[in-house]
């Protein structure tokens, strides 16, 4: 209806710039698409999702010892314990079980791309998301056993909806041999050379490839290499966006790499390039920082995206 | 700072069998027993001394999970020496080394040298996989062998530094073309002006920040 897409637009102009967090779990689940904007069916959806996303755990979940699951069963549990291994919550016995289930039962309902190396991280905003409605303060030592099964239960299943519908749209960033991957790299490669010759020219200067540090960035949704608090934060944008996780991400990669500017030209060798751009220092970031990113990322598109040789979507 | 070679490495092996922790434990020395996945690759490098000379060794980490096999590849081409890890409290990560083997052969240059790596030698109770299977597989593929634990560090310079001593007798005995850098091997500045520039140099020990 009229007033629905009226409402989304609206929701996703003001979410764009950042939402406050006592409302940002609904808000999350209205802008991927997962609860109604019709007030009178959410309940039901909820409801209704949520019963068959646990009709799938007990249909599928026991399955994970079976030859033809077992492999990916293994690889998703020795995964969890090394998810975000700093944050007390993921090293919580109910919280890694939470995980496992997700990634499973995701994995063997897309088989075209299963479970890779990654996918983990994806999950883990939406979780801590979707708990925060239930904690006051500090998410990130929580006790999430202390909250009732049926809350548990809940947080679960929207994070795995959430997660589904956020995938959806990068498959093929998990696809054999990660097509998805190759062409954003090279697509970030080419955006950099008319963006900032002089630090295209400073990697082809000492050999360094896009590859080489983008690929993470692209398969993990530069999560590793930013704080949790700021992924969060980035979410809302990407959420807003339309293709945030794919198009949009590719302008903020290219920011992100640009903010770096300085200390990428002061660097003298190979060497000194691939250690800092594989770590680079945003332990200290937060929303200022983000909230910059962001801004510049969308003049990028602004500027960049209707350009020749353009990226193509 | 200057070398006489640059040589570069590829760790190769099963998900999870502590690679990243081997590379870690070398360029920083410390342990980290939960480590972060390894995605796509990533690197780290050190210097070291062979024979009064000093080699700066490049390292490329590789992820285990065989989705990230396309991308990984690549990196075999241009790589003087490989350290092929398994777990010797996981069998299945010793049965898959035949697969790692033929994949790192085909695809990287005849003469690499390759450093098969027994891991996580401090876990003797969990043992699945005895030394002398390790043994045996290596003399029977023509690799080196070792034992080590990332954890406590044992053997895990021996490892690195053992291969670097059997590239350098290569190029010694004029087996590697020094000249074609898709070796993996590369002539330093300081190589030209022989010795004398040895003297003191040995700070780059704790690279880590990229130091060297």
């Amino acid at each position: 209806c009229m007033l629905c897409l009226y409402f989304c637009s609206e929701l996703r102009k003001h979410s764009w710039s950042g939402i406050p967090r006592e409302v940002r779990p609904i808000t999350w689940r209205l802008l991927s698409g997962y609860l109604p904007v019709n007030m009178e069916r959410r309940d039901l959806v909820l409801k209704r999702k949520r019963d068959e996303y646990f009709g799938f755990i007990e249909q599928y979940y026991h399955s994970r010892t079976d030859e033809t699951y077992k492999d990916t069963y293994r690889q998703i549990h020795i995964d969890i314990p090394r998810t975000n291994p700093l944050i007390p919550l993921f090293q919580q016995p109910a919280v890694q079980e939470v995980f496992e289930r997700i990634l499973f039962i995701w994995a063997i309902r897309h088989p075209a791309s299963g479970y890779v190396q990654g996918i983990n991280d994806l999950v883990t905003p939406f979780f801590v998301v979707f708990l925060s409605e239930f904690v006051e303060e500090d998410v990130e030592n929580f006790d999430v056993a202390s909250l009732p099964l049926d809350t548990q239960r809940n947080i679960e299943a929207d994070s795995f909806w959430c997660m589904t519908k956020l995938l959806d749209g990068i498959q093929d960033n998990y696809t054999f041999a990660q097509p998805g991957i190759q062409n954003k790299v090279k697509a970030l490669e080419e955006l950099v050379s008319r963006i900032d010759e002089d630090i295209h020219n400073y990697f082809k200067r000492y050999e360094v490839e896009y590859l080489q540090f983008a690929f993470r960035w692209m398969n993990n949704l530069l999560m590793r290499e930013l704080p949790l608090r700021c992924t969060i934060r980035l979410w809302d944008t990407y959420q807003a966006e339309q293709e945030g996780f794919s198009h949009f991400h590719l302008y903020v990669c290219a920011a992100f790499l640009i903010e770096w500017r300085k200390e990428i030209l002061s660097m003298v060798d190979f060497q000194g390039l691939l250690m800092l751009l594989q770590n680079l220092p945003t332990i200290h970031w937060g929303n200022e920082e983000v909230g910059l990113l962001l801004a510049e990322a969308y003049r990028l598109k602004y500027m960049f995206a209707d350009a020749p040789n353009h990226y193509k979507r | 700072m200057a070398y006489a070679y640059l040589f570069k490495y590829i760790i190769i092996g099963d998900t999870g069998v502590g690679k990243s922790c081997l590379l870690l434990q070398f360029t920083d020395k410390r342990f980290q027993p939960v480590h972060d996945l390894t995605i796509g690759v990533e690197f780290g490098a050190r210097m070291i001394t062979i024979d009064g000379k000093q080699i700066k060794l490049q390292i490329w980490d590789t992820a285990g999970q065989e989705s990230f096999r396309s991308i990984t590849r690549s990196y075999y081409r241009g790589a003087a020496g490989a350290l092929l890890v398994y777990d010797i409290t996981r069998r299945d990560t010793f049965n898959h080394l035949t697969t790692w083997l033929e994949d790192a052969r085909q695809h990287s240059n005849s003469n690499m040298v390759i450093m098969l790596i027994g891991n996580k030698s401090d876990l003797e109770s969990r043992r699945e996989v005895k030394k002398e299977e390790g043994e045996a597989f290596a003399r029977e593929h023509g690799l080196i062998f070792m034992e080590t634990s990332a954890k406590t560090a044992s053997n895990v310079e021996e490892a690195f530094i053992n291969t670097a001593k059997e590239i350098y007798e290569k190029i010694q005995e004029g087996v590697f073309d020094i000249n074609n850098e898709a070796n993996g091997i590369k002539i330093g500045p300081q190589h030209a002006t022989t010795n004398s520039t040895l003297s003191g140099s040995q700070g780059g020990q704790q690279a880590g920040g990229g130091c060297c």
